[in-house]
């Protein structure tokens, strides 16, 4: 096949130059270490670093999920089934084979992704909220599915895996250990975010979010498309989901499949803090996670489940009046105020 | 070449539980021309336009293009084979800078992103967008939509543009404008098949025009002598035109 290529404009005229990828990523790394802020004024608090270091990992799994849910428009209620693949993988490599969680988390990725793109073959068929329903109920099943599989996962009673600090084993006697090693997964998440959005992975997955008619006559494989941007969030999903087994050293169901703690906790972080933006999740999940540790301390013992309440008035609100999240009102203020300038 | 057509549509039928929207239509495209598809509202064009780029498959017939049998191959395909097209209806990706809607486009030919974002800025300058390249094109004029849906098929790089009725709502001086494009693009070889209502565009930029009615070609040749076809007027202009 031949391409025609009729000249355009002249092509050696003067035209605005793209940002450089440097520029691009300083920008970021900047952002990142504001970010971090915290945790260097705050190392040696164990409840805030505690705090801390949920919200970076959240911040990061939040990210993961932007890059299906967000840029690719794909409204997936399901992750926490790659979460706790994961979780249980690295927790297994680990008991059983003595493999350092530092690699177990790759072959976990790589497991996640499989279960990923099997699920999704068929689902990405559905468009809008019946593709978040079926998610959702993947999730569910895997939840009671996990309750059976007691070789695997434990069942009900779970996995425990014992205290025995060290480097290889990503275990610390220091909180604040952690705290860094979940920023440093957070800013590897965000940095890969930023690579994705220049890339043509990244125009192709907001196109199919926008149109799929108009994608797929841009020469756009829709579903590919689709599949790639999810075996992208996915695999990042599971290395979280195996950080977290690290940390929390329990692994049960609940834990890792309840959707108000997991799967719906990724889209939420994702939406207050302004879906589809690189650093909207990582603003959302630095709010959400201390307000819900704080309404938890405080409404925990007087109102069961009353945290979730008010978290639930949260995502009201945002949803009715911060449509594009924090960072999308943040960044639309930015532009008025720049246009005002101007004229 | 053996002088056989570019795109050729042999005898295509498109049915719709029992509307026939398309009946036994066949005509052919060739490099370098500009073909106009003229005829009433419900006639079949936007249809035949949807066969044509695979939105729609053929429940009958054949379409070739550049020698290759294309009637099964998906649209995302043919748009790979070198096929652009505009929609009635302009669907721009409202989320994205302009610039980043024609990107997704000239990403097709142009893997690296310096490359897709020089590609774009030239496409722009084509069509006179290069201004409003960084603004979100939710916020463009039905007119600067109109060009960035044509911009959109040409940073494709592709062999044949369709234009499905990229004029409607436009000014005077803008469809003067996209008449243009179109003449400037053409003078330098691009190959472009027009669904049109505005007759006076038809005859500026068509050598050629089919006419569909009901779903048959009822038409084809020059456009002054299709115009004057007393079955077209008929058909497409109705009795006021007699």
């Amino acid at each position: 096949m031949t391409t025609s290529a009729i000249a355009l404009a002249d092509a050696t005229a003067a035209r605005s130059k793209p940002k450089s990828l440097a520029t691009l990523v300083g920008r970021y790394v900047g952002l990142l270490l504001l970010a971090c802020a915290p945790l260097g004024v705050m190392w040696n608090d164990p409840y805030w670093v505690n705090i801390l270091a949920y919200a970076y990992l959240f911040g990061a799994l939040a990210c993961a999920w932007n890059i299906i849910g967000g840029l690719g428009g794909q409204f997936s209620l399901g992750h926490g089934v790659f979460f706790a693949i994961g979780a249980y993988s690295v927790a297994r490599l680990y008991l059983d084979l003595g493999l350092t969680p530092w690699l177990a988390v790759f072959p976990a990725a790589a497991l996640a992704t499989l279960v990923a793109v099997l699920i999704s073959w068929p689902t990405f068929r559905l468009r809008g909220p019946f593709f978040a329903i079926a998610t959702m109920a993947i999730n569910e099943a895997c939840f009671a599915l996990a309750n059976y599989t007691d070789r695997l996962t434990g069942g009900p009673r779970g996995i425990l895996i014992p205290f025995r600090a060290g480097f290889w084993n990503m275990i610390f006697i220091e909180r604040w250990k952690y705290a860094l090693l979940n920023f440093g997964f957070m800013s590897i998440v965000v940095l890969i975010t930023v690579f994705l959005r220049r890339a043509r992975l990244g125009h192709y997955l907001l196109a199919v979010r926008e149109d799929e008619d108009a994608a797929r006559s841009a020469g756009i494989d829709v579903l590919k498309v689709k599949l790639l941007g999810m075996a992208l969030s996915a695999a990042l999903t599971g290395i979280g989901g195996g950080i977290f087994a690290m940390y929390v050293r329990v692994l049960d169901p609940p834990t890792l499949f309840t959707l108000a703690d997991i799967g719906v906790k990724f889209a939420l972080i994702s939406l207050i803090g302004g879906i589809g933006t690189i650093m909207g999740p990582v603003v959302g999940a630095l709010l959400i996670v201390p307000i819900e540790n704080f309404l938890r301390g405080a409404l925990g013992g007087a109102i069961p489940g009353g945290h979730l309440i008010v978290l639930g008035i949260i995502l009201v609100c945002a949803s009715l009046f911060l449509k594009r999240g924090i960072v999308g009102a943040f960044v639309g203020a930015v532009h008025r105020i720049r246009n005002r300038k101007r004229s | 070449m053996t002088g056989e057509p570019f795109l050729s549509v042999e005898n295509a039928v498109r049915r719709f539980e029992g509307l026939v929207a398309v009946d036994t239509v066949s005509f052919g495209i060739e490099r370098g021309e500009i073909l106009s598809m003229i005829g009433p509202n419900g006639a079949g064009k936007t249809t035949m336009f949807n066969l044509i780029t695979g939105q729609l498959s053929l429940s009958d017939g054949a379409i070739v293009f550049c020698g290759e049998q294309i009637a099964k191959l998906p649209p995302q395909v043919r748009a790979q084979r070198g096929m652009g097209r505009t929609f009635q209806i302009a669907k721009p990706f409202i989320g994205l800078t302009t610039r980043e809607n024609v990107m997704v486009g000239t990403f097709l030919r142009h893997h690296r992103y310096a490359d897709a974002y020089d590609r774009a800025s030239l496409v722009l300058e084509e069509v006179g967008l290069e201004a409003r390249a960084e603004v979100p094109a939710g916020q463009l004029t039905l007119s600067e939509r109109r060009r960035l849906e044509i911009a959109r098929a040409l940073a494709l790089s592709p062999e044949l543009i369709l234009l499905d009725e990229v004029m409607a709502g436009l000014n005077a001086t803008e469809v003067t404008e996209v008449i243009e494009l179109i003449q400037r693009l053409n003078g330098r070889g691009m190959t472009f098949l027009v669904i049109e209502h505005n007759l006076k565009v038809v005859r500026a930029v068509s050598r050629r025009v089919i006419v569909l009615d009901h779903g048959v070609k009822i038409a084809e040749g020059t456009a002054s002598d299709v115009l004057s076809d007393p079955m077209v007027v008929k058909a497409y202009l109705g009795k006021r035109a007699g």
